[in-house]
């Protein structure tokens, strides 16, 4: 046998093994389409039934829709940029308008590369699989599952015309953020509807789908924007653009609303809803029940919110020096302090803003409301209120600030110590709470009993679990700066308490009412001691610890408290005016101290006050300034900050006091020793401000005018 | 049939090669692979064969699954809407408050117009309607401009009333205990038993003149409390021959059974007085040992020595 026949004797075996094989794949198929094709998925009828889902519709107080889920905002071709349309078309499959639902040529090509090159995998398909593989079927990767997707794909394209797949490809294809179908995406990305796209914009969407997450431009703005050459290029590739255009609009400015980097407007604060809604309704009314639900979140105030936290929070990592950490761990989250910010109308309870965090995009987990940190000092107003309620002490009450040490039963002595490591001897108790003293407070909870302030506590809205013990009267129970905001309100309404609500009202589809919030406070605080309270805390930010918010300009009347905990782990200012309550903390997820590059720590006057006072001078702009209302059985007196009597000529720094009917000032000092009479009652040791205590224990005692004629 | 055997030279294998089966063999497929490519009729064929069987295969995939969580949902939110629809319509068809608390089940409410709530305020006796709401009170309210609407809701077995006004606050909350609300409202309804029939009134039946007589020895601020309505007692044309005093009193009330002879029947007619003024009133029967019934024991075992 010559070479030649050897030659041709091989091609002819190959040729008749090739169309061996061949014929038997073809009975195969045949054999396996036969099969699969019973289980195939159904496909509807019209195709645009797949947009036939009702939207659920968040709205804000405002009337904005801020979220829409689940449906689609199915739009005609004509309605959609045909630069959009070319940069689908190029990026996704060039060859659309020919094929027949499936890219052979591309397909061998993928097939060769997939089988051939090991470790490269490419994909080939086309647009009507792609809508095959969205509508019906899971992402994963089997040969089945693409075998069941092809022969989907060529059903659709043989019972629908090439612009009925292209609409409902381009109505369905999800772009991240909730956003599905470009309509929805220009608008959410771009601000404008999906008709008015330029060749740049219509570019960097079209990069999108690819990955929605890591192509996101307002998380990595740098990747969009590679992406977005891709596509042009592939556009002038395949000729629909100039190699010119794709550089001019490449280069052309690219204009995202201002958004920062929340994927959507008050993304905490609708977790927050959805939640609510998801437990009430259940995932499938909330997902595909079309409700239209109207929440209490006021956008503009959102926004502030927003801005003012990140500011404050970008100060603060120049303080703490967490600036350069942060880009060494560009992705940890836990390289910077984190924040909250919780604000509510003090007269009804509606949540108007939220944030829960630095960054939605980085970290969901809600701060502001599953965030238990301890509240510090921001608990003593529920301490001062159960003294003068259960005690009837009054601001002018003289107390002496000298160290103590409280008996507790079963456990050590507890030795509560003040912030400043000093003591500064007798003072009323308006003056020691502007101060923050922590040893005249452990002295009032010694008197009441933890019981008695817990009580207050939740009167006042507090819900997370509080311990009973002596300790609690520096905040040593974790709370959320919900709970703050909502309870301080309570002070800022007189007394009134209003549960704090997200929601307003849940309509269905056709407008039917399914709920309703009924806005009703209820009295669960004494209004003149509620009031007198109020009036220590506007001594706390007109002159006491957080007096930053004054010297930041923040001039309306106003009241609050700081809170800082053991070691710097949390700041706290929770303050209010008489429409709002706001609640901020700052600290970080791991619970570690913030202090500064000198050692010194961040108090809540120094990390959350700033925050607080940015946001109410931006939320109150052009408000007049309102007072809080005065009871008719209060009287103000001007007294002596040390000894608690009125004050004469020559007082020096004279301290104005709200002093409730029959409340009477000292005419002069004549201290009142008394020993406490429920020291033993508490059985836990407090953990908070340890110091230890002191080898001869000894009995605490206040020291104060007794001036209420009942008593 | 030649035996297929291997050819010799090149010239048997060309001959081989290009004999007419075999050229026309490649040609069809040939064909086939070029018209494929050129029509697509494989990929044409399939998914028209796959449009006939479409209406046989199954609603399966996510859309289908999607639409099957969208009819569910549809369903569910249609029974809370009829729930509440049926609610609301029960509540505005009601003649009273305790009908309305009667149509709502615990935790649920019934927004009714404040038209609504004053037409069954009007239809409470005068009394039982100052202690719901004073009707100076109402009528401030009302002056006001503010009151749009009234949320009734069931909590427990009791009955909260909510004015509001357009923004849903609340202008004023009532609470009315369904106990209460039921002996509000029993007040003048006529009965036909004689007293004895009546268990709550077993233990204290008196006559009419004993009764009487004790009655105006007491002060006429105790009198009025313990007959609110001595209207009602004037309708029947008959004569009171006893009047019972019940065991129980709900919401600081206590029914008093009046029980006339008309011609040769008897008819019970119930009035409310304050628990207060007929607890007074009963010391003083009982005192007096007027009780047709002997209770002075059980009361004075009653009384903790």
């Amino acid at each position: 046998m010559t070479h030649a026949t050897a030659i041709i004797r091989r091609l002819s075996g190959f040729f008749y093994l090739v169309l061996l094989l061949g014929g038997l794949g073809a009975l195969l198929a045949t054999g396996i389409l036969f099969v699969v094709v019973s289980d195939l998925p159904r496909v509807p009828d019209p195709l645009n039934r797949i947009i036939e889902t009702p939207p659920t519709e968040i709205f804000a107080a405002t009337g904005e829709r801020i979220m829409l889920i689940g449906g689609r905002e199915a739009i005609p071709l004509n309605r959609i940029s045909p630069f959009f349309i070319q940069a689908v078309i190029a990026t996704e499959d060039h060859r659309f308008w020919e094929h027949h639902g499936v890219d052979k040529l591309r397909t061998l090509k993928a097939l060769w590369v997939t089988l051939f090159e090991p470790g490269r995998i490419q994909g080939a398909s086309t647009i009507t699989q792609q809508l095959a593989k969205n509508l019906f079927f899971s992402f994963q990767r089997t040969f089945m599952r693409k075998f069941r997707e092809l022969l989907v794909a060529l059903q659709i394209e043989a019972h629908y015309n090439k612009e009925e797949i292209l609409e409902a490809y381009l109505n369905q294809i999800p772009f991240g953020v909730g956003a599905h179908g470009i309509e929805q995406a220009a608008r959410f990305f771009l601000g404008k509807p999906a008709s008015e796209l330029n060749l740049a914009e219509a570019a960097l969407l079209a990069g999108l789908p690819k990955s929605p997450t890591r192509y996101n431009p307002y998380r990595h703005f740098e990747r969009a924007k590679n992406r977005q050459k891709i596509v042009l290029s592939r556009m002038a590739a395949v000729g629909f653009i100039t190699a010119q255009e794709a550089q001019n609009a490449f280069q052309a400015e690219l204009r995202l609303p201002s958004r920062s980097a929340e994927s959507r407007t008050g993304s905490y604060f609708l977790d927050v809803v959805l939640n609510i809604l998801e437990e009430r309704y259940g995932p499938e009314v909330v997902y595909h029940g079309g409700l239209k639900v109207m929440t209490t979140l006021d956008p503009r105030l959102q926004a502030l919110a927003v801005e003012s936290v990140q500011n404050g929070l970008a100060k603060l990592d120049q303080i703490l020096g967490t600036s350069n950490q942060a880009e060494v761990e560009a992705d940890s989250t836990e390289a910077h302090p984190q924040g909250a910010l919780a604000a509510i109308q003090a007269n009804s309870g509606a949540v108007n803003a939220l944030v829960g965090g630095r960054d939605y995009s980085e970290t969901e987990y809600n701060r502001a409301t599953q965030n238990n940190r301890l509240p510090g000092s921001g608990f003593k107003p529920f301490v001062y209120y159960t003294a003068f309620e259960k005690l009837g002490l009054t601001p002018a009450t003289v107390v002496a600030d000298k160290k103590i040490t409280v008996a507790v039963k079963g456990a050590a002595d507890w030795t509560p110590r003040n912030f400043s490591r000093t003591y500064e001897g007798p003072m009323i108790l308006k003056q020691a709470f502007m101060k923050s003293v922590n040893s005249v407070a452990a002295q009032l909870v010694e008197r009441t009993g933890p019981e008695a302030v817990l009580e207050t506590a939740r009167r006042c809205g507090i819900e997370s679990p509080l311990r009973p013990v002596y300790s609690v009267a520096l905040g040593t129970s974790g709370v959320s700066p919900l709970e703050m905001a909502s309870a301080f309100a309570s002070f800022a309404t007189g007394g009134i308490r209003h549960e704090p609500f997200f929601i307003h009202r849940v309509e269905d589809p056709l407008g039917r009412v399914l709920e309703e919030h009924i806005v009703g406070g209820r009295r669960t605080l004494d209004a003149t001691v509620a009031f007198q309270v109020v009036d220590m805390m506007r001594g706390v930010i007109d002159d006491g610890t957080g007096a930053v918010v004054r010297r930041l300009g923040f001039n309306l009347p106003a009241a609050g408290k700081t809170g800082t905990t053991d070691d710097y782990r949390d700041a706290w200012f929770t303050g209010f005016t008489p429409n709002l309550s706001v609640a901020v903390w700052v600290g970080f997820d791991r619970g570690i101290g913030m202090r500064d590059k000198q050692g010194n720590g961040v108090t809540g006057g120094r990390g959350a006050a700033p925050i607080w006072a940015d946001f109410m001078i931006k939320a109150t702009d052009g408000e007049p300034p309102r007072e809080f209302p005065v009871p008719a059985d209060i009287r103000f007196e001007r007294v002596n900050p040390i000894s608690g009597s009125v004050a004469g000529v020559g007082t020096r720094q004279p301290m104005l006091v709200a002093l409730r009917t029959g409340q009477a000032t000292p005419k002069d000092l004549d201290y009142v020793t008394r020993a406490p009479d429920n020291a033993a009652e508490a059985s836990e040791q407090p953990t908070n401000v340890p110091e230890k205590s002191s080898k001869i224990p000894k009995r605490s005692t206040i020291v104060e005018q007794d001036l209420s004629p009942d008593r | 049939m030649t035996d297929w055997f291997e050819p010799k030279n090149l010239n048997d294998w060309l001959r081989r090669v290009f004999a007419l089966r075999p050229v026309l063999v490649a040609l069809l497929v040939g064909c086939v692979i070029v018209l494929e490519m050129r029509f697509d009729w494989v990929e044409r064929t399939l998914g028209a064969y796959l449009v006939t069987t479409n209406p046989a295969r199954p609603q399966s995939g996510a859309i289908w699954e999607k639409g099957r969580q969208t009819l569910t949902a549809k369903k569910t939110l249609e029974k809370i809407v009829t729930d509440r629809q049926a609610s609301q319509r029960e509540a505005r068809s009601a003649e009273s408050f305790s009908q309305i608390a009667a149509g709502l089940s615990d935790g649920q409410g019934a927004m009714l117009s404040a038209e609504n709530f004053r037409h069954l305020y009007l239809k409470l006796p005068r009394e039982a309607a100052r202690e719901v709401i004073s009707a100076f009170e109402l009528l401030e309210i009302s002056a006001q401009g503010n009151w749009r609407r009234t949320y009734f809701e069931k909590s427990g077995s009791d009955l909260i009333v909510y004015l509001l006004d357009a923004d849903n606050r609340v202008l004023r909350r009532i609470d009315v205990p369904a106990g209460g609300l039921l002996q509000l409202e029993r007040e003048d309804s006529l009965t036909v038993e004689a007293l004895e029939d009546l268990p709550n009134f077993k233990n204290r039946i008196y006559p009419a003149e004993r009764f009487f007589e004790a009655l105006v020895s007491l002060p006429e601020e105790i009198r009025r409390n313990v007959i609110l309505n001595p209207e009602t007692l004037l309708n029947p044309s008959g004569q009171i021959v006893q009047v019972g005093i019940s065991d129980e009193a709900v919401s600081g009330y206590i029914e008093l059974g009046f029980e006339f002879a008309i011609g040769g029947r008897r008819q019970v007619i119930l009035v409310q007085g304050h628990e207060w003024a007929v607890w007074r009133l009963r010391s003083f029967l009982e005192e007096r040992g007027a009780a047709l019934h002997p209770i002075k024991q059980y009361l004075e075992d009653r009384t903790p020595r």
